[in-house]
């Protein structure tokens, strides 16, 4: 019996040993690595995301190194998971930038974990964050850079054709956090410019166990369209909406259903449209060829998500490019550098302005008989940001 | 013992200062060890006075207007306070008069407690900063003298403060309240027969487990420099239960192995196994459970049959 146990507490601590032990990634075979951090959310409600920015940005790691690496030297990632997890945030965030002394932290996915990530790697770290997700903007500080989409670009664009196919009357639906509410400040003064009203806004938790709200404030309010910010958890908002048989009276536009979202609630989605960077859907032979490296890379029933994922594929790139510029890794150098480098993405062009956003291209999609299917594509949109470096 | 060696082993500043996190975890794990381990009152929301610890710290040193913002150390003692507070307050509903509450019944308030205080924050508005919570500034330590904030001199001011709490434990727990609570803990009906005031001390060990808590927890979110919603709600009440069952219930040492061990553990996987860490540390924690019903204290120290 002891000598079980005894068994037992061996087998035990070797696995807590064995799993503690190897905290490196296997590095590339010769010279003195590059290291670019991911904080990225693989487990938790941005589960979805968050795999989709560490995969999209591994894969341009793979093709940067397969063309030399920058500046001759091999590129190393190094992935941590921050489970969608603001103190794992901040944990993981230190560990890039002190223990592993990357160069510079790509990630993360939600706004809260963004201004962990700043605090941490930005102003107490001193070291560059590209942050790859869809966002909500007015963040401006020499060393940080947004990749994704801000506000102005889906919003500004989409407005008039959700109008035209739905009616004037919309319904401003987000979850309770701070990208959804900037977002709708900004797009009130747009739709009222449209000729627009807003009927409703409604926020919920962006874990609500409940949709009686939104289901009460449709009945009552009778919006034309729900213009709906309500990631992770929006299938079974459409859902309750369905169940209550509203679905077929009213249109609904989001700026985040990417494809991987899309295509766990097709039948639910049908008809919606969506307004991100990318899609499957999207015209172009940088997407397609995007896509098909993807594929090969991950199986292909796996698909890159709207946002995240072409922003941190972008944002690899651009690194690249703009460490052989600067001919420096130090983070001051790069920044500069990289202010006006333009770069031929998945996407098409993309271009980092000075306010440190990029200018991109937006398509907008809807769906269609269980697919999307390309409605619009809104060019070299400017992100409207007031930062001035 | 290793612990204390660490610094001199290892000279990864940033290790160094993810223990000193640990040992602050430790103490939150003390904190829930002594009402549930030694009290017998199980609870499903004292992440209520740690992430509370946070959130109060938070709003006394970052907002504006009337008094605010107060200096660092004053809205630390402030945020001890209002823990040992709301704990008093809490405990006058639940354990006094002919309505006194055991068992269940108060684990189901101290649950709706927690999920009360994670909807507040997140419906707080530019009070509590919502879903985003609150960016704190401030550095622990003095000015300009010492620097307490990151690395050594964080893992120095925790340790200490995890020895200073343990040792405070061990003696409270020897004291008459403690051996009362004790006995509350085996037969809350016979110690009240003979005559004990039960109440009081239940009142008395909750208030002090909930400063605890809030101490931690605010030395801990003014280190991580953030606090948000999740912080004190259930789910991050519930973790702290798994460290106190891992380590051992009712032993003191086996909370602060089960603080430290789980946190690494989960920090070090999900760098590492990154498709697969959530199932192996799962299955770590089902078999040390199954395996070891008394945690890993209660195993390595079990009584040996002669």
């Amino acid at each position: 019996m002891r000598k079980r146990n005894l068994w037992i507490v061996v087998i035990v601590l070797t696995l807590i040993a064995a799993a503690c032990g190897s905290d490196d990634d296997a590095s590339p075979p010769s010279g003195d690595p590059i290291v670019i951090g991911i904080i990225a959310d693989l487990t938790g409600p941005f589960t979805t995301y968050g795999n989709s920015l560490s995969r999209s940005a591994e894969l341009a790691v793979k093709e940067v190194n397969a063309a030399g690496g920058i500046d001759g030297r091999p590129v190393q990632v190094i992935v941590e998971d921050i489970q969608t997890d603001v103190t794992a945030t901040v944990d993981k965030a230190r560990k890039l930038v002190e223990s592993d002394d990357v160069d510079v932290v790509m990630g993360p996915i939600g706004s809260d974990a963004n201004d962990a990530a700043y605090q941490t790697v930005v102003q107490e770290g001193g070291k560059l964050l590209f942050y790859t997700e869809t966002y909500e903007g007015g963040k401006c500080d020499p060393l940080y850079f947004s990749f994704g989409a801000v506000p102005a670009q889906q919003i500004r664009p989409m407005i008039p054709i959700l109008q035209d196919a739905y009616g004037d009357n919309v319904m401003l639906f987000g979850a309770d956090y701070v990208w959804p509410r900037r977002s709708f400040e900004i797009a009130k003064p747009i739709i009222a410019d449209e000729g627009g009203t807003v009927v409703s806004e409604l926020y919920l938790p962006l874990i609500a166990d409940d949709f009686t709200e939104l289901v009460q404030e449709v009945r009552d309010k009778q919006p034309d369209y729900i213009f709906s910010l309500y990631p992770a958890l929006w299938g079974a908002a459409l859902k309750a909406l369905d169940d209550a048989a509203l679905l077929d009276d009213v249109g609904v536009g989001t700026i985040f259903l990417g494809d991987p979202d899309y295509l766990g609630i097709t039948d639910l989605a049908e008809n919606s449209y969506t307004a991100l960077p990318y899609f499957t859907a999207a015209e172009g032979s940088a997407a397609e060829d995007f896509l098909a490296a993807y594929q090969a890379e991950y199986g292909a029933s796996e698909f890159p998500s709207g946002g995240e994922g072409v922003g941190a594929y972008n944002a690899v790139w651009m690194y690249k490019e703009a460490v052989e510029k600067a001919g420096s890794t130090d983070p001051a150098a790069v920044a500069e550098a990289l202010v006006g480098l333009s770069f031929n993405g998945p996407t098409g062009k993309v271009k980092m302005t000075s306010s440190h956003h990029l200018e991109q291209t937006i398509n907008l999609v809807q769906a269609q008989n269980g697919e999307y299917v390309l409605v619009d594509s809104f060019s070299n949109r400017d992100p409207e940001e007031a930062c001035d470096l | 013992m290793a612990l204390v060696a660490l610094p001199i082993i290892s000279d990864d500043r940033f290790l160094i200062d993810r223990f000193g996190r640990y040992f602050l975890f430790a103490i939150f794990a003390l904190s829930v060890d002594l009402i549930w381990g030694y009290g017998g009152m199980f609870t499903f929301g004292h992440a209520v006075f740690f992430g509370g610890g946070g959130y109060i710290v938070g709003m006394l040193t970052t907002r504006g207007g009337w008094f605010l913002p107060v200096p660092f150390w004053l809205a630390l003692a402030a945020a001890v306070a209002a823990a040992a507070l709301l704990a008093l307050a809490l405990s006058y509903f639940v354990f006094s008069g002919k309505g006194a509450l055991r068992g269940v019944e108060f684990a189901v308030v101290t649950l709706a407690v927690a999920v009360i205080a994670e909807r507040l924050a997140n419906a707080g508005g530019s009070i509590s900063g919502g879903q985003n919570g609150i960016l704190m500034q401030s550095r622990l330590g003095v000015p300009g003298v010492i620097s307490l904030h990151r690395g050594y001199g964080f893992y120095a001011l925790t340790g200490l403060l995890l020895v200073a709490t343990y040792f405070g434990l061990k003696w409270f727990l020897r004291t008459r309240s403690g051996l009362v609570l004790r006995g509350v803990r085996e037969n809350e009906d016979r110690i009240d027969l003979l005559g004990y005031e039960v109440p009081l001390v239940k009142r008395r060990t909750f208030v002090l487990s909930g400063a605890l808590a809030g101490l931690a927890g605010a030395l801990f979110y003014v280190h991580e420099g953030i606090v948000s919603p999740g912080t004190v709600g259930v789910g991050a009440s519930t973790l702290v239960l798994l460290w106190v069952v891992l380590g051992g219930r009712g032993t003191l040492l086996g909370p602060i192995i089960g603080a430290i061990l789980l946190p690494h553990l989960t920090a070090s996987l999900s760098g590492t196994l990154l498709d697969t860490w959530l199932v192996v540390v799962g299955v770590i924690l089902v078999a040390v459970i199954v395996l070891f019903p008394a945690g890993i204290f209660g195993f390595l120290t079990r009584p040996r049959k002669a």
